[in-house]
């Protein structure tokens, strides 16, 4: 228990998170409600409002991801060494960052919920509060544990596999992902079974629907379009944790010992 | 306690890069030993074999009967190398608790002992942000804390004060645990009694000797008669000789000097 309280607390310290993570999110935010808000008809203003949570979030969680990914990446000695001569187990680190990350994802949703409420509240003197704030809480869980999942995926390949002196470009992966993702059905209607199975976009419009009330359509800013079914998206999203889970689990058994110095490039 | 055969470790793919060569060493329950040899000889990477922080190439380490590559959760064993306290990143007074929860230990005790050298401050700090000295005794505590059967100190005296070093000693010569010190410093040998001692020269490992015999060894150039134990080096054979010889072992202040002597 106490790796898992210390763990969160030592990603908590991690001013990056706090800026890229949080502060910069906000700024997004800002926009969204006193920049790019014209002429919006107040029907709209919900589902507005809640496309920008669902993507803000999204990105708010994917820089999560970069702080797992770095915090794996030099824990690597200390694993290898820890799993042979300590009571740690692959599985109970596992259980450390899966728990970790639930509570981070949940923070970080939590921060751009109430955020985007207050803002968009204040910004269009309608209240705006979300139509089922504990689902959103729950969906950010399994969003902050997919980001660990997949963090821990890419470093374990690059630990494992290709080596080091990739760290650094592969730890931003989940961020670009979810940039390009995110801002790509914010304005198209990507085909439903793309949405479907990409985790990023279920994420998305999971977020969306708990802050609207209402199915997510395929282009988050075009209500009009084909609804999204959120029981699937659920299921998508939950299938692959899973998955990651098994292929983490593997990869980690395998944890190859390696220098950090080995990682360093100009 | 720890049983190597045939080690062998490299870093590259050419047999040119073994750091490693068919390293033998056998330590029984609680046996203490030290092993002295210049920088890059492998001394550093022989533990690293040990902990599983480098890939063997070829021949076995077994601790406590079973070979490294199994090891799962055997808390009888420790080191100082502060690259395996980096597990979160928190204060040095946090990684105490998270070991110790590990270890199955009190991190009383080991707060005790960060107390007892003076070393408070250090616990406020992160690992990365300690002087190379503070590292050091950082993981010096940590390594004797917890219970551990069998202790395994990197040049555990480096960077670290005299009136600390000689408490350190006092600490390991009182611990109920085999321990193995590697070094490249002589002049703290005396004070560890009757440990072990073993030379390790261009990835060889040379013993036992004792280090109640250091006033009394030499080396000589070429095989003598009577030698110890005779090392094939790059300079040539070098022999180990009791009571007569070309140097004295312990009128050089460390493996480097007495190299550049021979």
């Amino acid at each position: 228990m106490s790796l898992l309280k210390y763990y969160t607390k030592g990603i908590l310290s991690n001013r990056n998170l706090w800026f890229w993570g949080v502060a910069f999110m906000l700024f997004w935010l800002v926009l969204g409600a006193y920049s790019f808000a014209q002429g919006i008809p107040q029907v709209a203003l919900r589902g507005y409002t809640a496309s920008w949570y669902g993507t803000i979030a999204l990105y708010s969680l994917s820089s999560l991801a970069i702080s797992v990914a770095y915090s794996i990446y030099f824990a690597g000695s200390s694993l290898v060494y820890s799993f042979k001569y300590t009571k740690l187990t692959p599985l109970s680190y596992i259980g450390t960052l899966l728990g970790s990350s639930s509570v981070l994802g949940i923070l970080l949703s939590a921060i751009m919920l109430a955020s985007t409420y207050g803002f968009y509240t204040a910004r269009f003197g309608l209240n705006l509060v979300p139509s089922d704030p504990l689902g959103a809480i729950a969906v950010s869980a399994l969003a902050g544990v997919f980001m660990m999942t997949f963090a821990m995926l890419l470093v374990l390949i690059v630990v494992n596999y290709v080596g080091l002196r990739s760290i650094n470009l592969v730890t931003f992966v989940p961020l670009i992902l979810a940039f390009g993702l995110g801002f790509t059905s914010l304005t198209n209607p990507l085909p439903s079974s793309f949405l479907y199975a990409s985790p990023y976009n279920a994420i998305q419009a999971l977020l969306y629907s708990a802050y609207s009330g209402s199915a997510a359509p395929v282009q988050l800013d075009n209500p009009a379009s084909a609804a999204l079914y959120w029981p699937y998206l659920l299921i998508s999203l939950v299938a692959w944790i899973v998955l990651l889970l098994v292929v983490d689990s593997i990869l980690l058994r395998r944890l190859k010992p390696r220098q950090l110095e080995e990682g360093r490039q100009i | 306690m720890l049983q190597i055969q045939d080690l062998e470790v490299g870093y590259g793919k050419s047999s040119e890069g073994a750091v490693l060569k068919r390293v033998d060493l056998s330590l029984g329950e609680k046996e203490k030993a030290v092993i002295v040899g210049p920088n890059g000889s492998g001394k550093s990477t022989l533990f690293k074999a040990v902990i599983g922080l480098v890939q063997i190439q070829s021949g076995s380490v077994k601790v406590f009967g079973t070979d490294v590559g199994e090891e799962r959760g055997d808390t009888r064993v420790s080191t100082n190398l502060a690259e395996v306290y980096r597990l979160a990143y928190v204060p040095t007074r946090d990684i105490v608790r998270i070991f110790a929860d590990l270890k199955g230990g009190n991190p009383e005790d080991a707060l005790k002992m960060f107390h007892e050298f003076e070393l408070d401050s250090i616990l406020s700090k992160r690992v990365h942000e300690l002087s190379t000295g503070q590292q050091k005794m950082f993981g010096n505590i940590m390594a004797v804390n917890f219970s551990p059967k069998l202790i395994l100190l990197d040049e555990p005296f480096d960077n670290v004060d005299e009136n600390r070093r000689r408490r350190l000693i006092e600490v390991l010569k009182n611990r109920d645990s085999g321990i193995v010190i590697i070094t490249h410093e002589f002049n703290l040998l005396p004070r560890l009694g009757d440990w072990g001692l073993y030379f390790m020269l261009e990835g060889k490992l040379w013993g036992r000797f004792s280090v109640s015999d250091l006033d009394r060894l030499y080396i000589t150039r070429g095989e003598a008669r009577d030698a110890l134990k005779i090392m094939e080096t790059s300079l040539g054979k070098l022999s180990v000789t009791l009571d007569h010889g070309d140097i004295q072992v312990k009128t050089a202040s460390n493996v480097n000097a007495l190299l550049e002597q021979v």
